[in-house]
């Protein structure tokens, strides 16, 4: 067979999985979102209601608000957390040695596990009566022990937070080495040598190199943390209330709670609409890089 | 002090700050590892010293919870997950990265944004559909699902490791009178072998820690691994020994795969997979 007609037919099974299992199902769940699309009801999915869902939403619904609300907060805390911490942590892991490459292959760890059953295990390490840190503060500081953590909104929210924080410095960490390793060692020895402090170095030679790098970083962890979902369902289900209530978490519970496929599928639409903005972003930053 | 003092000083305070992060890293994991091997009151009473048991393990396989199924669930979908997407990706890997096509960045382009839509989003049209067809609840629905997350993600993987491989033994069979096939089956292929290997590991990691789709599709017969751990809440609250013995069985293999591919964990991750 002739290469240019094997080249088509080699790339065929994958773009069509691509297509019946992410194109289609994004292109009717836009469909359904100008539909009734009550799944409990019958002849689904009822007949079309152009914009209805969509103005409900921005109108009528409060909890869509308050869903983006969190998940905007969310996402920024997260994200400025997890990239300063990786960050101080790369530094101290970049001059690689037996023992920092130890711990370099232990921080492979938090990322194997999946993020279900690291909403799991800090729900159970803020349990108020038998948790790991109500046993923590009961020896180091009384008054904050018996505080039932997941039971105040606030305090929901920023164990949440830590959990994602948690499971994602590892990966930031990694990355931002490598991008370390590739910044070249004479301008920073050279810097040295003129009497650079450490501070200058960092501030003027090593950030506008790790720039790049630190981009990619950026916009890859905002689209994970906007769409979290795992961590949450199983920390705190969104509660109290709706205090930890994402985006993701949201469209679950209209769509497959409430049964409401119409309406949450709307929603699910204005969240693809940043999600594209931003893979757009991430994909100049890869194809600049080759 | 002098310049060899304040350095030894410097790094004694980082090696310190790095023991210390290393601990909070592994705390989670360590305290789940802990409560596995604790009787139901020793959990209760927060104890860091107790007699290990090994109860939890053989009562998670038990009735009523039967974790047993749950697992065999999740080889299956993540194992033939795997065996689907490896191959399909491969051949457009190959393709994308020696010929020219049409469309070709777009294609791509596609194929990377598709690795970035919430699975929330694809989901709904999904479960429209196999309430129709009936297949709510069975491993071929989990599979095809599964398929979204992965694909793109493994056609980007496998795509960077072909590249890597230098074309001139390539040709060099072409010039001798080897068809394509032929060249791809007897040189890139073997020389790719660590690659799909890796990316292999990589989607079983994604499909069986998958959670979103498995919790909206399976109830009962299909359930894997990540949803059987609701079953460990009982009325009285949650059976934290259970569930941590459960939390074991499906973060353990997952970090020995790691271990074996944490090389390329991190140029893996970038192309945007898991979660």
């Amino acid at each position: 067979m002739r290469d240019n007609k094997l080249k088509y037919l080699l790339v065929l099974p994958a773009v069509l999985v691509v297509f019946a299992t992410a194109v289609w199902p994004l292109v009717e769940s836009l469909r359904l979102s100008f539909t009734v699309g009550r799944l409990t009801k019958p002849n689904f999915p009822q007949g079309y209601l152009g914009w209805e869902n969509y103005t409900w939403a921005f109108m009528e619904e409060p909890a869509f608000w308050n869903s983006v609300e969190v998940t905007v907060v969310y996402t920024l805390v997260t994200v400025v957390l997890t990239t300063l911490i990786a960050l101080g942590l790369a530094m101290l892991l970049a001059p690689g040695g037996r023992f920092r490459g130890g711990v370099q292959t232990l921080l492979i760890l938090p990322f194997a596990m999946s993020p279900a059953l690291i909403g799991v295990s800090f729900r159970f390490m803020f349990n108020p009566e038998f948790g790991l840190f109500d046993a923590f503060f009961g020896i180091v500081l009384p008054p904050l022990a018996d505080i039932s953590w997941l039971s105040d909104p606030t305090l929901a929210f920023v164990v949440c937070v830590m959990a994602d924080v948690w499971g994602w410095i590892p990966f930031l960490t990694l990355v931002l080495i490598g991008g370390l390793a590739s910044i070249p060692q004479d301008t920073i020895e050279a810097a040295q040598v003129d009497g650079a402090s450490g501070w200058r170095v960092f501030k003027d030679i090593t950030l506008p190199q790790l720039l790049p790098v630190l981009a990619v970083v950026l916009i890859l962890k905002a689209i994970f943390s906007l769409k979290t979902f795992d961590q949450i369902y199983m920390l705190t289900n969104g509660g109290p209330g709706t205090a930890t209530q994402t985006l993701s978490h949201y469209i679950y519970f209209s769509g497959m709670k409430y049964g409401q496929i119409g309406y949450s599928a709307s929603v699910a639409w204005v969240m693809v609409i940043p999600m594209v903005l931003l893979t757009f972003l991430y994909a100049k930053f890869v194809f600049q890089k080759r | 002090m002098t310049g060899k003092q304040k350095k030894q000083f410097w790094n004694a305070i980082q090696i310190t700050l790095i023991l210390i992060a290393a601990f909070i890293m592994l705390i989670p994991i360590i305290w789940i590892f802990l409560a596995a091997f604790k009787t139901h009151v020793d959990v209760y009473q927060l104890k860091l010293f107790f007699t290990p048991t090994f109860e939890n393990f053989g009562t998670v396989f038990d009735s009523p919870y039967h974790l047993g199924d749950k697992l065999i669930n999740s080889t299956i979908v993540a194992g033939v997950t795997v065996l689907f997407a490896i191959p399909i990706a491969t051949c457009a890997a190959y393709s994308f990265s020696r010929f020219r096509l049409r469309f070709e960045t777009s294609m791509l382009v596609m194929i990377l944004a598709t690795q970035f839509v919430p699975a929330v989003v694809i989901i709904l049209p999904f479960f429209v559909m196999f309430r129709d067809l009936g297949l709510l609840d069975t491993r071929l629905g989990l599979i095809l699902v599964n398929l979204a997350i992965v694909m793109p993600f493994a056609i980007w993987m496998i795509k960077g490791f072909i590249d890597g491989i230098p074309l001139e033994t390539e040709e060099a069979a072409m010039v001798d009178g080897s068809t394509r096939m032929q060249v791809i089956r007897n040189i890139v292929l073997p020389m790719a072998a660590p690659g799909l290997f890796t990316a292999g590991i990589f989607c079983f990691i994604i499909a069986w820690n998958e959670f979103l789709f498995a919790l909206i599709l399976t109830n009962k017969d299909a359930v894997t691994l990540p949803i059987g751990l609701a079953l460990f809440k009982a009325e009285e609250g949650d059976l934290w020994n259970l569930l941590s013995a459960a939390g074991i069985i499906i973060m353990l293999p997952m970090f020995i795969l790691a271990l074996i591919i944490r090389k390329y964990f991190v140029q893996g991750m970038t192309m945007g997979a898991v979660r």
